[in-house]
């Protein structure tokens, strides 16, 4: 079926081409997007504003507006399918998981009460921009980016990851315009020590690898296939792979190869298409450069190839590029696409909503690649806002939207958020150069944390995964089962049990126990004597419960 | 399409109706069920292998210096071959105890594979394809063992590596993960509560009634899937079958006759969750990369596997469980026939054109060889055996059809074995 493709690599050692670029690529524009948004308070302080302006600044999405467009295209499939959704999430509901979706952790106890108790009914909109606002958001962005632009493979033991998940990190906190953002990826080049975004193409080498991935994440079509056939399902023809493959033809990516020979990474367009390394199939042999179900354009043999292939991806023209990206967005707060899977924008392949992809995709690229202003439209919905406890009714949906879909924490989201309750793992987060090489094991806490609870490739949002030895080092890994320093300071501050009860859950469920749930616990205390003894054990049962690890 | 679908079905069956008493024991009369069914089916398709331990040789060994010398040639090296107990079979003279089994296994003396660097070889001996080929994450071995012959409802995982993290289960999901056992002296990690067992009880019981008030209000499958999971690790925690994890329940005499070490306390662990039903385990045994001081190293590493893995085939032969227990012994390529001429400890290369490697028990003809190579041993002459032919060869032994296509989450249809695959018939007893 899959004809092996055995890709080799050019090494030239010593070129030292180095394109010289801005480096200031921060964006004007978005913070005054910020500033309009609707119910939104001062939150930019942390977009660092620039020189650089926009001769003209496209129009400014109006979040509220999309909302609305979302809640009138879900709430009309309902209406004809005669479903009637659930209702409006309760506060802590929304709080865990709009925290989550946003910036990758659970709220602090603290957060949540104060929270809980605000009585302004602006709460909601306001949370959504401060968490917007917060670093956190971009780290969990480019926690999900670097996975997907970086595989964990053997091809990649020697390229360091660390420089694109600041880049990523860097960029999504300054709301760079997506099509902006994707050019300078799709165009980098230079070292990886000064430029990370460099490392996709790094930990991508060879143009078959390069070009199935750009058409996944960047273009949203799965077009791996016809790299040795024409597609079964779909119209793309190996010609059609091999046509948008040629413009990957002049990259040449260095990387170190073995632990004895340091090679400083580099990614650069050379002069020639190396033909040789990355041959052509017999029945693509005569294939020009061709935009993928688009025109052929000239290039220029003194050029590098890439800036025209990001001429044609990133604009609001390009067919694939808007809806790509806003079902990949739709899809990580919603835990489904509205195309799925999500890479697979093929004709063939309809959606549950087209008109509002369409919708969604059109207002997304005519205001300028907003994407904290797509998220914040996305978070003001009421499908959003849904609780996910379902009604007899609709329980069996989960196409419509009837009620939020329960997702499963990511790797990561679970490291952050038992950290967050239970304290540090007692090892530095900070990668050596050194650290970071030819090592198989990963280097530090979360990294091993993330390789020991990742799923299969592809994991569906809603599917639990995890298996026996991840449960075992959840329940009975002294580090990760509770706290023995928390725990003492619960037993010192000596307040009544039920205020205690009470922080536990605040702190892992970010909600407050029940009276049923208090009384239960109150029980459970005066059988197990000790106090202490109780808030450990209350402790680490929330900590194992699937409360805690959903995503709700 | 259809056979996934048919088994999501049963898994969710199968959750349904284990969640009815999730952290008691209550189920076990429908695991016995279960097993019954099992058993039925697999009697059903003749005499084939229900287990299968895979000796991994980390690095690469020498084929040369192992099961196929080549005294006459001109990079021999420096051991001499000796007879075994299957009549014209000769191996290294470091493997005498493995000689006095030989009538038991069967040697591929024709493996020619495409792999030359060790992470992409060892990649492609696991799971038989190339790494990153069509963009797909495959399964290992093991993983596919565990997925199409493990029993889904086993205490125990139906994969365990020791000694090594090994490979993974790639697009067919975290469930056929293998368990991994990095020091078996140490058992399983994490397997022990760190409170009493009392203790940990109450909290067990406290997290159910937590789990089912959850469950009650929001009634998703992933809430059931979270405490099936937990429920089989406690299970297992409690389970006499985790006891196979616990080397000191063996005798001394039996400990000593696998000797001593990390790897031949893998063997010994091997052999006991072969016993209580594991279906698939793997063994590491590093250091095989001999680029240098190749014949003092070969000699040492002959040494460590000779006593374990004799003991291994001859331990499981009394038990009545070497004809259903596969066990190879394999790594990731051999090694250039000519000796390198580096610093003053020369050794060999990797080499992955022409190499060996043994089955023996679990359905495999003893005391046989196939295939042959050229009177240098660097390249075959007879016989030639690919990596998926070699898998196939496995899949066959095991009663795995390794033409089934799984799909990966994006409904793309991938073969167990690639196709082209040639089972090994000749060994096939």
């Amino acid at each position: 079926m899959i004809r092996p493709v055995v890709v080799t690599l050019l090494l030239m050692a010593g070129m030292g081409f180095l394109a010289s670029q801005s480096s200031d690529f921060l964006v004007a524009q978005e913070s005054k997007s910020e500033k309009k948004a609707p119910g939104s308070v001062d939150t930019d302080k942390e977009s660092p504003k620039s020189a650089l302006a926009e001769t003209k600044p496209p129009k400014q999405m109006d979040a509220k507006a999309i909302a609305k467009l979302i809640d009138d295209d879900i709430n009309a499939q309902l209406g004809q399918a005669k479903l009637t959704a659930s209702p409006r999430s309760s506060d802590a509901e929304f709080m865990r998981r709009v925290s989550l979706d946003i910036t990758g952790v659970i709220p602090t106890a603290e957060r949540v009460v104060a929270f809980l108790s605000d009585s302004d009914p602006n709460k909601r909109s306001k949370l959504i921009d401060e968490l917007l606002a917060s670093s956190k958001y971009g780290h969990h962005l480019a926690d999900i980016w670097g996975n997907l632009m970086y595989h964990v493979d053997s091809d990649n033991r020697f390229v360091t990851k660390e420089p694109l998940i600041k880049y990523l990190a860097d960029s999504f906190n300054a709301n760079k315009p997506w099509d902006r953002m994707v050019r300078e990826i799709l165009t980098a080049d230079g070292e990886q020590e000064k430029k990370g975004e460099v490392t996709y193409f790094l930990a991508n080498r060879g143009v078959d690898k390069i070009t199935d991935s750009v058409g996944k994440l960047f273009l949203g079509v799965q077009i791996q296939c016809a790299q040795c056939h024409n597609h079964p399902f779909t119209h793309w023809k190996q010609t059609e792979y091999w046509g948008m493959a040629q413009f990957f033809y002049k990259v040449n990516a260095q990387v170190q190869r073995n632990a004895k020979t340091e090679v400083k990474p580099v990614v650069e367009e050379i002069s020639r298409p190396q033909r040789k390394i990355n041959p052509l199939p017999d029945s693509a042999k005569n294939v020009s450069p061709k935009f993928l179900g688009g025109g052929s354009p000239r290039l220029s043999s003194t050029k590098p190839y890439r800036p025209v292939l990001a001429d044609w991806v990133c604009t609001p023209e390009n067919p694939f590029f808007g809806k790509a990206i806003v079902n990949r967005v739709w899809a990580q707060y919603f835990g489904r696409g509205l195309v799925n899977p999500i890479d697979d924008l093929a004709d063939e392949n309809e959606p549950t909503h087209p008109a509002l992809l369409k919708g969604l995709a059109k207002e997304f690229t005519s205001g300028g690649f907003d994407l904290k202003q797509l998220v914040r439209a996305i978070t003001l919905s009421e499908a959003y806002q849904r609780t996910s406890i379902p009604t007899p009714e609709n329980k069996s949906d989960n196409v419509l939207y009837s009620h939020a879909a329960i997702r499963v924490m990511t790797p990561e989201q679970l490291f952050d958020s038992l950290t967050s309750v239970i304290g540090t793992l007692g090892e530095s987060g900070k990668l050596t150069g050194k650290m970071m090489g030819p090592a198989r094991t990963p280097p530090n806490a979360r990294d091993r944390f993330v390789a020991f609870f990742a799923g299969s490739e592809d994991p569906k949002a809603t599917d639990y995964e995890a298996g026996i030895p991840q449960a075992l080092r959840l329940m009975n890994n002294p580090r990760l089962s509770g706290s023995q320093n928390l725990l003492n300071s619960l037993a010192r501050s000596a307040g009544e049990p039920r205020k205690v009860f009470e922080k536990l859950y605040l702190m892992t469920v970010s909600r407050k126990p029940n009276d049923g749930e208090i009384t239960k616990l109150t029980e459970y205390m005066a059988r197990a004597g000790d106090a202490k003894t109780a808030y450990g054990d209350i402790l680490w049962v929330l900590l194992n419960s699937s409360e805690f690890v959903l995503n709700h | 399409m259809f056979s996934q679908s048919l088994q999501e079905k049963s898994r969710r069956d199968f959750i349904k109706l284990s969640s009815a008493g999730v952290f008691g024991l209550s189920y076990s009369g429908w695991m016995n069920v279960l097993a019954a069914r099992a058993a039925e089916k697999s009697g059903s398709t003749g005499k084939k292998a229900k287990a299968c331990i895979l000796l991994w040789m980390a690095g690469g060994p020498s084929h040369k210096d192992t099961f196929d010398l080549k005294p006459d040639s001109k990079g021999a090296g420096e051991f001499k071959p000796i007879d075994t107990s299957a009549e014209g079979i000769r191996i290294s003279e470091n493997l005498p105890l493995l000689a006095k089994q030989m009538h038991h296994g069967a040697l591929i003396r024709s493996m020619s594979t495409g792999e030359g660097a060790h992470p992409r070889a060892a990649f492609n001996m696991h799971t038989g394809y190339r790494e990153g080929q069509g963009g797909v994450a495959y399964p290992s071995i093991g993983s596919i063992v565990s997925h199409e012959i493990g029993k889904k409802d086993f205490t125990l995982p139906n994969y365990v590596s020791i000694g090594g993290r090994s490979y993974g289960s790639g697009f067919i999901g975290p469930k056929d993960q293998p368990l991994i056992v990095s020091d078996p002296s140490r058992g399983v990690e994490d397997l022990r509560s760190v409170v009493s067992g009392a203790r940990f009880d109450n909290r067990v019981g406290l997290l159910e009634e937590m789990e089912k008030a959850f469950y009650h209000t929001y009634q998703a499958d992933n809430i059931n899937d979270h405490k099936t999971t937990y429920h089989r690790a406690v299970t297992m925690m409690q389970s006499k079958e985790a006891k196979a994890f616990d080397l000191s329940q063996e005798s001394s005499s039996s400990k000593s006759a696998y000797g001593s070490g990390r790897f031949a306390e893998g063997c010994l662990m091997a052999r006991r969750l072969v016993e209580v039903g594991i279906p698939f385990v793997e063994v590491t045994l590093g250091g095989w990369d001999t680029h240098q001081d190749n014949f003092a190293r070969v000699k040492s590493l002959s040494a460590q596997v000779d006593k374990p893995m004799s003991a291994l085939i001859a331990d499981l032969q009394t038990r009545g469980l070497l004809d259903s227990t596969l066990v190879i012994w394999m790594g990731e390529f051999g090694r250039t026939p000519n000796i390198n001429a580096r610093g003053a400890k020369p050794g060999r290369d990797h080499y992955p054109r022409a190499w060996s490697l043994a089955m023996f028990g679990g359905g495999v003809k003893g005391g046989m060889v196939h295939g042959a190579t050229d009177k240098e041993g660097a390249s075959v002459s007879e016989g030639k055996v690919s990596c998926i032919d070699f898998m196939a060869t496995v899949c066959e032994l095991m009663g795995i059809d390794h033409t089934k296509e799984n799909e990966t989450p994006t409904k793309r249809p991938v073969r167990i074995v690639d196709k082209g695959a040639k089972a090994v018939k000749a060994i096939i007893a």
